[in-house]
């Protein structure tokens, strides 16, 4: 059997954590597997969004250029940006991968099928793809691409959340790009390693309280068929490459439910589990990375786009100010917090860690890695506290923009003069206070967890704690400077 | 005898609460006595001069507005204020946004300063791309809900590692 190329290049060998409770959806509801089972259940809940998808492109061409009078604006970086990351993240795991209209297209290439499977014998699987089918390079075979496009987009966020056309540019580039990969390179080449909200979404998906796994792990080891990277006559092979039998994390699964479909077993279901505690591995630099730059942005949003300056407004606002100087320092800053001081501030604490504790048996690497679970639940925090404000200051664009959805003066639900009403922003602050506290708690309590799998000496692992605890409740008190001090 | 084991969730909980009520004590003694503060506040496109206004709880506080290029807005959250202010217009006009949409002609708002917190002035009149983000903040001291949320990070952080100390590690090395 082929073995099938993970996406991370450093994986770190093969390891049991300590597995939380787990409930099985399937089981307790049949529906909701049958439902999955369809062939045409992918195909059906793409088919509205991509509509949507369709008239957003539409109301950016000719709808009004201000953004918060455009449905593009609104319903893309107000509405759906928080329903992404305070609820189907960490809720649904990468549910939106299951719904996303982006590599709509490309799926159509390479299977030139919408709902049906084709047997075959295209490399590594069983079915019959269409296009080049190559192999996507192995030095990109992991998420950095992900993190520079993100890093790279995020320093024009000015510029995306307020502008329809830079949004739809965006957004056209993307599906382009993704039915054009597609066609060259196998399976979903453009999701695992290059659309730019993939890197996000494999992170944050970690701490997601639903997972989908095997429900039997020895079953995959005397599975002969391996149809769920392969695939069979009644589903496509894994788009992302995963094989079920060693999946220990949501990463990389894009919820398709493909697997669900060709299984012979039935042996792959849908768990319920606990927030943050099952998927705690970080396996590469890759992701460590990711965390710090999610982390850092979260912050840098927070100071540029909801702090009083109106300096770093200005400098973020590049098209309409034009001060490359400012934009300079601005985009500059930025990447080097993200990319290189609060990685050197994280290195340090491990380095301290590993000097209190002595730990002379652990690589500086592996709890590098290990360690940095920690930002990812604290990151995903941070991040729905930034974005309460955003839904709770602006969520009545929703209404009126709905009725008048290009900024025309339509009124077609007789909303449009609805007035912009913040919803008790003055409560925010007491929402915010204990969402970055869950996040340090939930970052602390991970820590801890990977702790107790690297270290058997209790004085060593408490010690080995304490450093990346103090930057952890650093980052938590910046933030809570930023909010609310 | 035995000892009595605290269960973990009380350790946590207690410091936390702790951390919060120190935080909370740390800022509610010796407040100054009230002034009259009187401020011109600038709005241009996409911010405030000054950006943080800071003041004391029982404050008057009287702001006059001015708008530099085009017309904005400020929608001061918690004390139910809502202007919008002209280029070369020396007066504005205000409402109460929890008593409808009438607006009137002033000089000056005035308020007692008698919320606590961080309240965020926003822009409320489109007035241009960066509209949504162009805002300002007051602070009435003594703002508790900072040094008490400070106080509870701290105390979950002590109280964290002080039940990991009580929990037995499961490794290799
Ligand atoms: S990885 Fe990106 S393009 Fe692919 S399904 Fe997810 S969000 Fe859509
Ligand atoms: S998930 Fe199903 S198809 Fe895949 S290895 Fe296990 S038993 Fe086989
Ligand atoms: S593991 Fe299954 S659900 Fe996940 S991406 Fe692969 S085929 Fe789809
Ligand atoms: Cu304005």
């Amino acid at each position: 059997m082929a073995t099938p190329d993970r996406i991370a290049p450093t994986i770190a060998p093969e390891e049991t954590v300590e597995r939380p409770w787990r409930f099985d959806l399937f089981a307790r509801w049949p529906w909701l597997k049958r439902l999955v089972r369809m062939r045409s259940f992918q195909f059906l809940v793409i088919l509205p969004n991509l509509f949507m998808f369709y008239f957003f492109l539409i109301t950016a061409l000719f709808g009004t250029p201000i953004g918060n009078r455009n449905i593009i604006i609104v319903f893309v970086w107000i509405l759906w940006w928080f329903v992404l990351i305070a609820v189907l993240v960490p809720f649904g795991s990468r549910v939106w991968c299951t719904v996303c209209p982006l590599p709509f297209f490309g799926d159509w290439l390479q299977r030139r099928a919408l709902i049906r499977v084709r047997e075959g014998k295209s490399p590594g699987t069983q079915n019959r793809f269409f296009g080049l089918n190559k192999r996507w390079p192995k030095r990109l075979s992991n998420i950095w691409l992900q993190n520079f496009g993100f890093l790279f987009l995020a320093t024009f966020s000015a510029l995306l959340v307020t502008r329809p056309m830079v949004s739809m540019i965006l957004f056209g580039i993307m599906i382009v790009l993704a039915a054009g990969l597609a066609l060259v390179y196998r399976l979903r080449t453009f999701c695992n390693y290059v659309c730019p909200i993939s890197g996000f979404l494999s992170l944050y998906a970690m701490t997601s309280t639903v997972e989908l796994r095997s429900v039997d792990k020895d079953e995959c080891l005397r599975c002969k068929s391996k149809s769920c990277i392969r695939g069979s006559d009644k589903g496509w092979a894994c788009p992302w490459n995963v094989y079920m039998g060693k999946l220990d994390r949501n990463n990389y699964c894009g919820l398709c439910f493909e697997c669900v479909k060709s299984c012979p077993n039935d042996n792959i279901s849908l768990f319920a589990r606990p927030f943050a505690t099952s998927d705690v591995l970080i396996k590469g630099y890759d992701e460590v990375w990711k965390a710090s730059i999610m982390l850092v942005l979260a912050l840098s949003y927070s100071v540029v786009l909801l702090g009083p300056w109106g300096q770093f407004k200005d400098w973020a606002n590049i098209s309409e100010v034009g001060d490359w100087g400012g934009f300079g320092i601005y985009a500059g800053g930025q990447a080097l917090l993200a990319l290189v001081i609060f990685p050197a501030l994280y290195y340090l604490s491990i380095r301290l860690a590993k000097w209190y504790a002595r730990a002379d048996a652990i690589s500086t690497k592996e709890l590098f890695l290990k360690y940095s679970y920690m930002l990812v639940p604290m990151g995903l925090l941070a991040w729905i506290a930034f974005s309460v404000p955003l839904l709770m200051v602006n969520g009545s664009y929703i209404i009126s923009v709905s009725s008048d959805p290009l900024g025309w003066g339509m009124d077609l639900f007789g909303t449009a003069e609805f007035p912009w009403t913040p919803l008790w922003p003055e409560w925010v602050p007491y929402m915010q206070v204990p969402i970055l506290l869950a996040g340090f708690y939930y970052g602390l309590r991970g820590l801890h967890k990977v702790g107790r799998q690297l270290f058997s000496d209790p004085v060593q692992l408490h010690r080995s704690l304490i450093p990346p605890a103090v930057l952890l409740v650093g980052v938590t008190l910046v933030f809570l400077k930023l909010f609310i001090g | 005898m035995r000892r009595i084991r605290i269960p973990n969730y009380l350790i946590v909980g207690l410091l936390l609460l702790l951390g919060g009520v120190a935080g909370f004590f740390s800022v509610h003694f010796g407040q100054p006595p009230p002034q009259e503060r009187t401020l011109t506040i600038t709005a241009h496109q996409y911010a405030y001069d000054p950006p943080i206004l800071r003041v004391n709880r029982g404050d008057r506080v009287t702001i006059r507005l001015v708008a530099e290029d085009v017309t904005h807005g400020f929608y001061l959250e918690g004390y139910d204020l809502d202007a919008k202010v002209r280029p070369e217009n020396p007066t504005f006009w205000v409402r109460h946004p929890s008593q409808g949409d009438e607006f009137e002609e002033v000089e000056e708002i005035s308020f007692v300063a008698n919320r606590t917190g961080k309240f965020r002035y926003r822009c409320s009149n489109t007035c241009g791309y960066m509209h949504p983000f162009m805002q300002g903040e007051l602070i009435v001291s003594p703002n508790y809900l900072y040094p008490s949320s400070i106080g509870m990070s701290l105390g979950l952080l002590v109280g964290m590692l002080w039940i990991f100390r009580r929990t037995p590690p499961g490794g290799r090395s």
